[in-house]
């Protein structure tokens, strides 16, 4: 790592150019050094801590998606305004004869006024012709006046909802946005949005996807009435988010619509009610659909995610999907039980994703997720309905 | 049931999951079974590929229990799984799935308690009669495993399931038996049931030369006989024959590997466009590369072909003996454990352009890989410099050990008046940062789904051993080969290399 007090383009791209002459200078004989750039990634904090959170996701992108990383940690309320540069080449370890694979990483230390400079800087630190991804992590991200200067370059954008200071109202927020931003209605040039949380309920819609592969179960996804999702969230019942958009996803792909104020809050459990269409009566038949959310406060050092799913369908034959996260942490065990079938279970890897691996699925996308802005519109809907924190 | 709609799969990174199923394996005591197809249904069912209710029933003549039988297959996954050691509580569940049953392939009785044990688990595990049988015995046992299955009704599913069945190579030895044994499998299953596997088609650098080809714009243009010089095509072994020597004697390199291995490596590079990524008409374009190579008469081995027989020498630092010392070997072996093979494609886009295969046994190095060789530069800007030694450009696809693309091209060295060939290299390992799937993961799934893209066609087999067959037929009416004539250890007999001089070539470094 190479530090400068005085942040100047040229002084950088310098530093850069040394850094990858030195690393080829260093490495063993017949092992070349790629330098390997798929993407600028510039990663946005508030927080020192979470800085070193996002460095190493970085590092451990490189192996999927190495990349020109610019990671500006602002701290606007600092009362000496400061800007400090560093760079850093992030590589992963090679076998012998192997290549290296590199990509890059600029650090911006921006410290009371001078944080207004950073936009600038990082417009200047691009790598032309490649995607540009927006990671912002603090908890108001859509407010962030980087996102505003930068809004023009940015492919996409990606947030975690769960980590919102205000999660329903962000959510409803992000779903406005999001409409906004597919249609084109905000400017010529438009981003995708993605959502970590979203990201991390990849693993328990592929489990409840997967019951339905099935030639014989599949007539019974038409006919669902009563959805359980229970979660742990930080915060409990106060943070909905991967409830609702587990719910929004549900509903977007089986053309369940929200019922207007037809939500119920008893103790922690939130209740929905939708409508579906009813099977085998007719065209214009409705039939209602019940979503239960059940939070459950994650414990600190808990991972917060989904811990179990039951699906149920009353309506002429009884069938049960369940998917329960089991005691041995990484496992889920799904369960298939039809009306005089014996029942179907499985143990499957369910494992807790990590940042790295939730922000390596999300950059994997390469156009906007339709399947996430459908869930997202439904959830934000949801959440409208809760006027929590609105 | 590719086109089922099940609305929660939209927009999901992997794909769908097969139907419940039961995989019957016939010769489930071997080694195949528990080093590659029971590792890599547990690898599937750790990627979550594998619906509940999956099942899996071995079949063989030891009299194992089910206890018995999962333990051999723990062992063998615990040994040879990618994703490395068997985690308890998967592999319990797992497990639960796992059968035997004993049986000789040609006892009736053994069929019978099959079909009960299928029902079985139909009802228990909800398996809805879909069945696929696996055929990882010997050869001979096929005919036989297959008119039973016949007799017995298991051709047919119940329930409106489905029944499919995965034969192994090899398939035939010969045009002849290869045409006897399609009439002995298509007497009982159909065409649409039948899957012929040759896992080299399972590998994702094999799969991603139509990607490399039809989804690029830059190669297609090049690849044909306007740009191309020749295309060397290596299938290198660095092991000896092992323990499969009996088997081997009455096959050799030309049947055991040049058949399956390098004639559809040598149609996916040559084929044409397929008018769509489905199954029939992507082997439609495969085969008509086969029906167009010109044959070899027998009186043309000498031209066409090269062969040789290792002798004693050293791989990796250790000794290896002489094929005909292994054991299984006879003495005054004929058999070829080297075929060097030139074939021209005589169609539109390849007349006039030499298609160079080569496959040994006991190589320096395993390595596998499909060398496009461009044509040379006109020098005439250079030749008056000390820049005109100029190398010809090479697009290598690299099938093992690292799975890869490389484009060799020329650049000017800096500072000096030299050209310096550079490679760009393209790796499936770094450029992904994820373990490609085995072949025998992806072609199980395949099967389990009913996608048979990846397995061979009845014509396709029975035009590559027209082709084969000749040359084999005319190594048989020729003098008796100087064997061994190789080395273990060196990269082949010199007579290999004398091949290539005559043409001005030199088979690729690798």
């Amino acid at each position: 790592m190479t530090s400068m007090t005085t942040v100047e383009i040229g002084a950088i791209e310098r530093e850069l150019r040394q850094l990858w002459s030195e690393s080829a200078e260093k490495a063993p004989d017949g092992q070349a050094v790629i330098r390997a750039l798929t993407l600028n990634l510039i990663a946005c904090t508030h927080d020192a801590a979470h800085a070193d959170r996002m460095t190493d996701a970085i590092q451990q992108l490189t192996a999927s998606h190495p990349s020109r990383a610019i990671l500006a940690l602002l701290q606007p309320d600092a009362p000496e305004p400061r800007l400090d540069g560093f760079v850093q080449a992030n590589c992963l370890l090679s076998r012998r004869g192997t290549p290296q694979v590199c990509g890059e990483q600029i650090t911006l230390d921006a410290r009371g006024s001078a944080v207004q400079q950073v936009a600038s800087l990082i417009l200047a630190l691009l790598v032309p012709d490649l995607p540009v991804v927006l990671w912002l992590s603090h908890p108001d991200p859509f407010a962030d006046p980087l996102l505003t200067r930068l809004r023009s370059v940015v492919d996409r954008v990606i947030v975690n909802s769960q980590a919102f200071a205000h999660p329903t109202k962000e959510l409803v927020h992000m779903a406005e946005l999001e409409r906004a931003v597919s249609s084109g209605g905000l400017a010529l040039h438009t981003f995708a949005i993605s959502d970590l949380t979203w990201a991390s309920l990849t693993a328990w819609r592929e489990l409840t996807a997967q019951f339905f592969d099935t030639r014989p179960l599949l007539p019974h996804l038409r006919r669902i009435d009563h959805v359980t999702i229970t979660y742990q969230a930080p915060g409990g019942a106060n943070n909905p988010v991967a409830g609702l958009l587990f719910a929004g996803w549900l509903a977007s792909s089986l053309a369940w619509v929200p019922l207007e104020d037809a939500v119920s809050i008893e103790a922690a459990q939130i209740r929905f009610h939708l409508r579906r269409p009813a099977v085998g009566v007719g065209p214009d038949a409705i039939r209602l659909v019940t979503i239960d959310l059940c939070p459950v406060e994650a414990a600190i050092g808990v991972t917060p995610g989904m811990l179990a799913l039951h699906l149920e369908a009353l309506d002429g034959v009884t069938a049960s999907f369940r998917v329960d996260r089991t005691e041995t942490p990484g496992y889920a065990l799904t369960t298939a039980t039809i009306a005089g079938m014996e029942p179907i279970s499985r143990l499957a890897r369910c494992e807790e994703p990590g940042l790295a691996d939730l922000l390596a699925a999300e950059l994997r996308l390469r156009h906007r997720d339709q399947t996430f802005s459908d869930a997202l519109r439904v959830a934000g809907l949801l959440a409208a309905r809760l006027r929590w924190d609105m | 049931m590719s086109d089922l709609p099940n609305p929660l799969r939209h927009g999901l990174r992997i794909g769908r999951t097969p139907e419940p199923c039961t995989v019957v394996i016939f010769g489930a005591s071997g080694d195949l079974t528990s080093r590659k197809l029971v590792p890599a249904l547990y690898n599937l069912a750790h990627e979550r590929r594998l619906p509940g209710g999956f099942s899996v029933v071995g079949f063989a003549r030891r009299p194992w229990d089910d206890a018995q039988f999962r333990q051999v297959l723990l062992d063998g996954v615990n040994a040879n799984s990618r994703s490395g050691a068997v985690e308890a509580e998967l592999w319990a569940s797992f497990a639960d799935g796992i059968h035997y049953q004993p049986g000789s392939f040609d006892d009736p009785s053994a069929y019978a308690l099959l079909a009960a044990r299928l029902t079985e688990l139909d009802l228990r595990r909800g398996t809805g009669g879909n069945r696929v049988f696996y055929l990882a015995t010997p050869p001979e046992a096929y005919p036989e495993i297959i008119r039973q299955l016949g007799a017995h009704g298991l051709h047919q599913s119940p329930h409106g399931g489905w029944t499919r069945i995965i034969i192994e190579k090899p398939f035939g030895r010969d045009l002849a038996s290869a045409q006897a044994l399609n009439q002995q499998v298509l007497a009982v299953f159909a065409e649409p049931q039948v899957y012929r596997i040759d896992h080299y088609l399972g590998k994702e650098t094999v799969q991603n030369i139509m990607v490399f080809r039809f989804a690029n714009g830059i190669f297609e243009p090049l690849w044909d006989r306007r740009s191309v010089d020749h295309v060397q095509i290596t299938v290198a072994e660095n092991l000896g024959v092992e323990d499969r020597g009996g088997y081997y004697d009455h096959s050799g390199a030309l049947r055991d590997m040049i058949q399956n291995h390098l004639m559809q490596l040598l149609a996916l590079v040559a084929m044409e466009p397929p008018v769509s990524y489905d199954a029939d008409a992507v082997r439609d374009e495969k085969v008509k590369v086969l029906r167009a190579i010109r044959r070899i008469r027998p009186e043309e081995v000498a031209t066409y072909t090269v062969r040789g027989q290792y002798d004693a020498g050293s791989l990796s630092g250790r000794p290896l003996p002489g094929y005909r010392d292994e054991r299984g070997v006879d003495p005054a072996s004929q058999t070829e454990t080297y075929v060097g093979l030139k074939l021209f494609v005589e169609n539109w886009r390849w007349a006039g352009v030499p298609f160079y295969l080569r496959s040994g046994k006991a190589l320096p190095r395993r390595v596998s890989e499909i060398a496009i060789q461009f044509k040379t530069v006109p020098t005439m800007l250079f030749a008056e410099t000390p820049m005109h030694d100029i190398e010809p450009n090479v697009l290598a696809i690299k099938i093992q050990p690292d799975e890869g693309i490389t484009l060799k091209f020329g650049s000017k060295v800096p500072g000096q008046p030299q050209i310096r060939p550079v490679t760009m290299d393209f790796r499936y390992g770094t450029s992904f940062g994820v373990a490609s799937p085995e072949a025998y993961e992806r072609l199980l799934l395949d099967c389990m789904l009913g996608d048979s893209t990846l397995f061979t066609r009845r014509d396709e087999v029975e035009a590559s051993w027209s082709l084969i067959t000749p040359i084999h037929q005319g190594w048989l009416a020729s003098p008796a080969q100087p064997f061994p004539n190789y080395e273990a250890g060196s990269w082949g007999p010199t007579s290999a290399d004398e091949f290539m001089a005559r043409d001005g070539r030199t088979w690729r470094r690798l």
